[in-house]
Parts: C-alpha cells; sequence; structure tokens
C-alpha cells in the first residue's frame, strides 16, 4: 500500500512514526485513547518527498550540496550560505497543484465541521526523530493559502542552519530530512500548561505536577512566567496548591499570537478550578497507566465549551526526569535490605 | 473425646483437613511449633479456625514467595484444639538464599519508590471485592446464591490474605532496616523515646473510628442524652436511647456510621459475635466511656500535640544525620512511618472487615439450616466446617448436622476449659533452641510481632518486673488485668490495663486509660503503637505480668527505664 499524503488523526496511531512523525503519530494515540484531541489531519513525510519530487526540488538541492562538499564542514558560515540558498529555492516554488488541492480539501473539511470558512488551526511540525531548533510552530492560522504557505514555511525548515549543523553533526544525509506537518484546530484557551505524573525534579512517583497559566501553553512552556504550580498526591488525590502572580499570557491577535499583560483581576487568581484539576489528572493517570510509564502531557482549557468537554489535550508523551538521586538512595535501601537477610 | 488430629473421631471428620496436628508427622518436619497465643487464645470456634489455618497460612507463605524473602517462604501452620500453631519454612540451601536474594532485590522495589501507589491499589482491589459480596440481599437470595456469597467470601478471604501478608512482610522488613540504622547512625533502637516520637502522630483509619465515636459523645451531650446514656447497662442502652427525645435521629446518625465502619466483631480473630452492625452495644459503650471521661478531654488536639513532637523529633535526628546520608535516611523514615501506619489500619480494612463478612455469609446460610432443622440453631453454622456446609447447603432438609455441631461445641467447650501449650517441642529441643529458629529465619513478621526484643533488667530500680518499652511515659494507677475481651467494659477511666496482648478492637479503651502492660510484645504489635497514638506508656515483654498483677492493686509504670512497681503488694 503506497502512502497517503494525508491523513485525518483518527487514522493514525504510534505505529505511524515514521510516516507522519512523532507529533502526529502521538495525536492520533491520544484520540485512540479516547482522549480530547483538537480536531485536525497530518501531512505526511510523503508528501514532503512528493513536493520535492514533483517539482524537481530534491534533485536540486541535492546538486546544492553536493557542489559545496567539505566545505560545509568547515564552518558555519557555509551552512548559512547553504540554508539562505535552499531555502529561497522551496520559496520559489509552489506546491504542485495536486498537492495543494489534497491540503485544500481537507481544511476545508475541517472548516465544514465548525460551520466556517476560516477555521483557525496550528500548524506544527512533525519530525520522526526528535532535532532541537527544528520545531516550528505556527498559531492562528487562517484560510486555506496561510496554510499551505505555512505548511512549506516548516518544510523549510528543515533546511534551518541549526538543523543543517545537527545533521552534519550526526553524520546524516544533510540534502534531505522529511518530516510530517500537523495542522489542528486552535482550541480558544482560557487557560493552559502542562501535566507530568512524575515530580521532575525529585524523580517522586507519587506525585504529579501541573503548571498552567492564563491563555495558550506556549508562556507556560517558554518558561518566561511563573505558572501556578499544583502538587497532586496520586494516590489520595490531595492538592498541594502554589497560586503565582501571573503578569503576562499569550493571546490570539486573530491571526498570530502576541504576548500581552493578564487583567488585573485575573492575576492572583488560580488559571484552573478544583474539577477541572481532578480531570486533568484523571486523564493523566489513565495515560500513565496505558503506557505504563511517567507522563509529560499538555492540557487547553477551551473557553467556550461545557466541563468536561472542555479539558482538551494537545500532547502526550514519556516524561523525562531526574532519577540518578531518587535512584541511588533506593538501590541503597534496597541492598541494605537484602543485607538484612544474611545469616 | 477430643478432636484433634487428622483422622475422624466419633464419625467427625477434621475441622481443616490436612492441616490438623499431628504430632508425629508434624514433629518430624519442624521440632518447635509456637501457639499463635495473640488470636487463638481463647480458642477458635472450628469454621473460624478453617478460615485462619487455611488462607492466613496462604497469604504468609504467598506474601513470603511474591517478595522472595531470602531466608524463609513464610510460615507452616496448624490446626489443634481451636488453636493455631505455626513454625517457619527456612530455606534450606545457601544456593537458593542466594538465588532468592537477586529476586527479592527487584521485589522489594515498589515499596521504596512508590509505596502510597501499591498501598492503594491493594485497598481499592479488596474493598471492591467486599462491596460484591455485600451485593446480595441474604434474606432473599436463592439457595444456590447464599452458597454462591459462600464460595465467594472464602476467595475474598483467600485474597484478603495475600495482600495482608504481601504488605506486612514488605513494611515490617522497611521498618526493621530503619530501626537498625537508627541503631547504627543514632544509637537509639525501637524501644527509645526518641524513635516512636519519630513514627507517632500520623492519622490512620483505626483513629479515625475513634473519632467518629468521641464526635458522636460530644452529639449525645449536645442532645442532653448524656444522663440517659451513663445510667443505662449496656443490654439496654440502644432501646433507652431510642426512647428519649430526639434518641431516635441520633441512632439513625450512629447506624448510618455502623453501616459504613462497624464491618467489625469485639474480638478481632473470631465470628461467633455479633458486628457492631448487628449490635451497636459494644462501640456505644466505646461511646459511653468517652462521656465518662468528660468534657476537658479533646481527641482532635491530643493528636496534633503528636504530630508536632514528631516534627521536633524529625528536626532534632535530621541534624545528626551527615548530609550525603540524608536523602536515603529521609525516605527511609517516611517508609518506617508509614509502616506503622499500615500495622495499625490493615486490621480495619483486612482482618476485622473481612471477618465480619465471613460472619455475615455465614449467618446467611445458618438461618436457611436452622429453619430446614439441619442445624439446631444457627450460631451451631461456626461448629460445622465449609465442607459440611457445601454437602447441605442447596438441600438442607435432606441432611442432619446437629449431631456434628452438638458433638464440636461439646469439644470447643473442653478447649476453652483447658488452655493449648504455647509451644509444642520435639523430644531434646529446648525453647531456647526454638528461639534460636525464629531468630535465624530473619523472619520479619517473627521478628518484630512475635519475639520482641528482651528486657534489660536494672538490678538498681529494685523494680517487680521488667519489659521493654511499646510507648515511652510514666504512669501510675489502679491495675486492671483482663484476659480476654468480654472483660473490656469493666475497664475504668484511669486505670492501668494489664493483659497477655491487645487485639486492635480495644482501641476505645486507650483513649481512657493511663498506661498500658502486656505478658508479651514487640514494636509493632498493637498495643505498641496505639499506645504511642494516644501517648501512653507502654512496658511490653514483662512475660508474667497478668500472672504476678492483680486487679486493684496500685502499680507505676515507668516504660522508659523499662521497670514496673506493684505499690501495695
Amino acid at each position: 500500500m503506497t502512502a497517503k499524503w494525508i491523513y485525518v488523526l483518527e487514522e493514525l496511531g504510534q505505529e505511524h512514526l515514521e510516516l507522519v512523525g512523532k507529533k502526529c503519530a502521538n495525536l492520533g494515540e491520544m484520540t485512540k485513547l479516547g482522549m480530547r484531541v483538537p480536531p485536525g489531519f497530518a501531512i505526511s513525510v510523503a508528501a514532503f518527498e512528493e513536493y520535492m519530487r514533483a517539482t524537481g526540488l530534491g534533485a536540486g538541492i541535492a546538486a546544492c550540496f553536493a557542489g559545496r562538499g567539505d566545505e560545509l564542514r568547515k564552518g558555519v558560515q557555509a551552512q548559512m550560505d547553504a540554508s539562505a540558498v535552499v531555502k529561497q529555492m522551496m520559496a520559489d516554488t509552489p506546491l504542485p497543484p495536486a498537492l495543494a488541492g489534497e491540503i485544500r480539501r481537507n481544511y476545508e473539511a475541517l472548516c465544514a465541521r465548525f460551520g466556517t470558512s476560516d477555521v483557525p488551526v496550528a500548524v506544527r511540525s512533525s519530525g520522526a526523530v526528535s532535532m532541537p531548533g527544528q520545531m516550528e510552530t505556527y498559531l492562528y492560522v487562517r484560510g486555506v493559502d496561510e496554510v499551505v504557505s505555512r505548511v512549506r514555511e516548516v518544510w523549510q525548515s528543515t533546511f534551518n542552519t541549526r538543523a543543517i549543523a545537527f545533521r552534519l553533526e550526526k553524520g546524516m544525509p544533510v540534502d534531505t530530512a522529511p518530516i510530517g506537518v500537523a495542522v489542528i484546530r486552535m482550541v480558544n484557551a482560557k487557560s493552559a500548561g502542562v501535566i507530568l505524573t512524575v515530580v521532575p525534579t525529585t524523580g517522586d512517583l507519587d506525585h504529579a505536577v501541573i503548571e498552567g497559566n492564563w491563555g495558550l501553553g506556549e508562556s507556560v512552556v517558554s518558561g518566561e512566567i511563573t505558572p501556578d504550580n499544583f502538587i497532586v498526591n496520586k494516590a489520595t488525590m490531595a492538592i498541594d496548591r502554589k497560586i503565582s502572580r501571573k503578569t503576562r499570557w499569550v493571546v490570539s491577535t486573530g491571526r498570530g499570537t502576541s504576548m500581552a499583560d493578564v487583567p488585573a483581576d485575573m492575576q492572583d487568581r488560580p488559571c484552573l478550578d478544583d474539577k477541572e484539576i481532578q480531570e486533568i489528572i484523571r486523564t493523566a493517570l489513565d495515560v500513565e497507566r496505558y503506557f505504563g510509564a511517567p507522563q509529560d502531557m499538555e492540557w487547553v482549557i477551551d473557553h467556550d465549551l461545557p466541563f468536561p468537554e472542555n479539558v482538551i489535550w494537545v500532547q502526550a508523551r514519556g516524561a523525562k526526569y531526574a532519577t540518578p538521586r531518587k535512584e541511588a538512595d533506593a538501590d541503597y535501601i534496597v541492598d541494605q535490605m537484602a543485607r538484612l537477610f544474611r545469616t | 473425646m477430643t478432636i484433634s488430629n487428622g483422622h475422624d473421631v466419633g464419625g467427625l471428620s477434621a475441622v481443616v483437613p490436612g492441616f490438623e496436628f499431628d504430632e508425629k508427622t508434624d514433629l518430624a518436619q519442624s521440632p518447635a511449633w509456637f501457639l499463635d497465643g495473640t488470636h487463638s487464645v481463647p480458642p477458635w470456634t472450628p469454621l473460624f479456625g478453617w478460615f485462619w489455618i487455611n488462607f492466613c497460612r496462604h497469604g504468609m507463605q504467598y506474601g513470603a514467595e511474591k517478595l522472595s524473602l531470602p531466608t524463609v517462604k513464610g510460615w507452616d501452620w496448624r490446626f489443634k484444639n481451636g488453636g493455631g500453631y505455626l513454625t517457619l519454612l527456612l530455606v534450606k540451601t545457601e544456593a537458593e538464599q542466594k538465588a532468592r536474594e537477586q529476586r527479592f532485590r527487584e521485589a522489594i522495589r515498589p515499596f521504596v519508590e512508590n509505596y502510597d501507589t501499591l498501598w492503594q491499589s491493594q485497598l481499592d482491589e479488596i474493598l471492591a471485592r467486599y462491596e460484591e459480596l455485600k451485593e446480595l440481599d441474604l434474606d432473599k437470595a436463592s439457595n444456590i446464591e447464599l452458597l454462591d456469597n459462600f464460595e465467594q467470601t472464602i476467595n475474598v478471604c483467600r485474597r484478603m490474605w495475600e495482600i495482608h501478608m504481601y504488605m506486612m512482610y514488605g513494611t515490617f522488613t522497611a521498618y526493621i532496616l530503619f530501626e537498625n540504622m537508627c541503631r547504627n547512625l543514632l544509637q537509639i533502637d525501637d524501644t527509645h523515646p526518641l524513635f516512636h516520637k519519630l513514627i507517632t502522630g500520623f492519622d490512620n483509619k483505626v483513629l479515625q473510628v475513634d473519632k467518629r465515636i468521641w464526635e458522636f459523645s460530644k452529639q449525645a451531650e449536645k442532645l442532653g442524652l448524656s444522663e440517659i446514656v451513663l445510667k443505662s447497662e449496656p443490654k439496654d442502652i440502644v432501646r433507652n436511647i431510642e426512647k428519649a427525645p430526639g434518641g431516635r435521629d441520633f441512632m439513625q446518625g450512629f447506624r448510618k456510621f455502623l453501616n459504613e465502619d462497624g464491618w467489625r466483631m469485639q474480638r478481632m480473630s473470631e465470628m461467633n459475635m455479633p458486628t457492631w452492625i448487628e449490635d451497636p452495644t459494644p462501640p456505644l459503650t466505646n461511646m459511653k466511656q468517652f462521656i465518662v471521661k468528660g468534657g476537658g478531654f479533646n481527641l482532635e488536639e491530643e493528636r496534633a500535640k503528636l504530630g508536632r513532637e514528631r516534627e521536633e523529633a524529625e528536626k532534632e535526628v535530621l541534624a545528626k544525620i551527615a548530609p550525603e546520608q540524608k536523602g536515603w535516611f529521609t525516605t527511609l523514615l517516611r517508609l518506617a512511618q508509614k509502616s506503622g501506619v499500615f500495622s495499625e489500619e490493615h486490621d480495619h480494612y483486612l482482618d476485622l472487615y473481612m471477618h465480619a463478612l465471613m460472619r455475615r455469609s455465614a449467618v446467611g446460610i445458618a438461618k436457611r439450616l436452622a429453619a430446614a432443622s439441619t442445624i439446631a440453631s444457627a450460631d451451631d453454622i461456626f461448629f460445622i466446617v465449609p465442607e459440611e456446609i457445601r454437602r447441605v447447603a442447596l438441600a438442607p432438609e435432606q441432611f442432619d448436622l446437629k449431631p456434628v455441631a452438638a458433638a464440636r461445641r461439646a469439644a470447643w467447650n473442653e478447649w476453652c476449659k483447658t488452655p493449648n501449650p504455647p509451644v509444642i517441642l520435639a523430644d531434646g529441643f529446648d525453647m531456647n533452641q526454638a528461639m534460636a529458629v525464629l531468630v535465624k529465619s530473619n523472619d520479619p513478621i517473627a521478628l518484630k510481632v512475635v519475639v520482641g526484643s528482651m528486657p534489660v533488667v536494672r538490678p538498681e530500680l529494685k523494680a517487680d518486673l521488667h519489659g521493654t518499652c511499646g510507648s515511652p511515659g510514666v504512669a501510675e494507677g489502679r491495675a486492671r488485668v483482663i484476659m480476654s475481651e468480654d472483660e473490656l467494659a469493666q475497664v475504668q477511666p484511669g486505670e492501668i490495663l494489664v493483659a497477655a496482648t491487645t487485639s486492635p478492637s480495644w482501641t476505645p479503651v486507650f483513649s481512657f486509660i493511663k498506661g498500658v502492660v502486656v505478658d508479651r510484645g514487640a514494636s509493632l504489635s498493637h498495643a505498641a503503637i496505639v499506645g504511642r497514638e494516644y501517648g501512653i506508656p507502654v512496658l511490653m515483654n514483662v512475660f508474667a505480668g497478668t500472672q504476678q498483677i492483680k486487679t486493684g492493686q496500685r502499680i507505676r509504670i515507668d516504660a522508659n527505664m523499662g521497670a514496673l512497681f506493684i505499690l501495695d503488694k
């Protein structure tokens, strides 16, 4: 079976990692688990390859890199030059009509579900391997032309200088790095943030940590503000709250987003109420049980929907957390326990 | 005639088939069998003994195997004249010990890393199973449904003991390690007052139930029911309250509380007495004691004080621990504290609750059997065993178990008159050797509940009896010697309780007595844990307390020094 260019999220799961990239495969898996995920579609690696093949760009880019040879390895300047040239080549090359048409049909289908002609979407890169500095994301993208153009920009980002340097360093082919793209409906975020089902700094598996702020989640993951912090005991569900003064938030500007001041009356109010916290932790623990490992997940509270439909998920992945100290302590205790039985 | 061995006696089959004590074969298997004095004195009824011997035994072997304890495979149990006799199953070769130790390292890890989640999941599982058992309306059920409920009860009992012993072996292992570490790093052991402060002052389910009863005593005072409660004889207390103005509503609230938390009987390890739900007299008597104690007493304040003392003790101790050791020491301290909580509240969730459900299911069948004249009265059920219940449950009118029940009841009455020996030893094997086997097993439960540490005799104190400190403090008062639960209602506020051991169902008296003396016990025995939680001194392992002290004598106990003085000899 040949790979399709576009898949709706419901068609995808973990097994499609190579085909649509990590982010899209995850969103598909989350949908299968019954989590509330914003509707949308994934543009596959096959679509990227079609763009490169049908337009002749692939051969052109390969020739461009081949011509530079070893020079590329010598310095950042050569990599910057190559990046600029290749990205310009892509900027000058529109998508093949058949491919652009596919994206249009899928976007219009999404619009139709919400009874509007320009439903705002997030356009996010979805690489098969994690490549730092390559995660381009465009929020509040509206209208089909804008969507197609942002998709091409995500593809361009695989030729960012940093991405080129990364591939060179890892000995990967430099002239091609197919990635997937996720196009999902924007949630009208009242508040957003993350939950980790482990305390990342200590490796404490008995507690989960929720952090959140008003508005879109970008302000929380960026680390620019001090978010509200909730520590939840996973066994008893007891909540320990640290409510911070939240002065800045990320809001929609209609097309795109910006950082703005939080209205004074909201700054000291918790960005989640207890039942929202309980719903978040309940789902997160279900997912943790399903994967058998601590999770790092991103949630959004929708401004317009009633509880609990307003709790929406945009990311779920295995959590990274500090284990050395805690593990060493546990190792020591286990070792001493074993000694108790030596006669 | 005694019904004691594996053979049929007088036409009666064994009480616990396969597990009747048989001197010849059992002493060949192990030279020392110890009586479980905590649970099987006075002797069990046959039906209860059947459950205990079968499944406590299974649970211990399950727990030891699941954790792959390196030196012990749990305990083996036998039934003899209503007594439970136990011996340890030692791992025989060093090679096997080594192999088991490898697996043990993996198996014990969840206790260290994830204790709360572990215990909660076990608790959720067993409570869900209890709810399933309770779904059946026994009065309306068919005989088929009743027997099925009984079979399910047997299965749930088996599972309860698996969880019980898996958790107990795990938590006690942690507790013993913490105690060893305290000895090495702080030069204190688990009879030291500072040690007790470190593991005291936590809430647990048993204390929550006591608190509810205390709250009811406050409500009774407010409603003007105190006088009625104080004047009533135990047998009239329910009726008198219900006759009083506001009393009916009060009792309704009290019964609602019992429907949740009253799944227990006066004696922990028996099923022949009514549960609190069937007969609220025992908890109402406990409530009466709170009223006797008077208005000044505030259970919540007492508890908060112990919590603060613990925090102080933690600070004091952590200041003495080197920074690079604080990480694991703190983890282990928390785990030891949780072991103490488990040790106390598992009695509520596991033993007491399950035994109440066993009674519920058995009594459901008993009513049918009595109605069909299969047995003479419903309480004959405690003198027949599941093999016989299975035989008759679906067509009870076809069978007559009256002679069997009567013969066993007669035998049981004999058992109650003649105490079982505390230990049965093979020829040429003495008590010291027997204790050495217990110690050699490294069995955490044997060490923390059965053996305990031996008292240090300090001649300069000129004390009458020596013991170990189960809970710190000094107290002076009138002695009250109690040999069984039936005598519990005699205990008066301000007395010092003297007993062989205590059981969790005795908890309420701890709130109004001054101190406790027990013949046997270790730091995780019930008397020690509850004494610490109530902040009263407990002197343990005095061995001859119940023999040498008489009710009414004034005594002084100094648990810190491990000394007991009889003041009016």
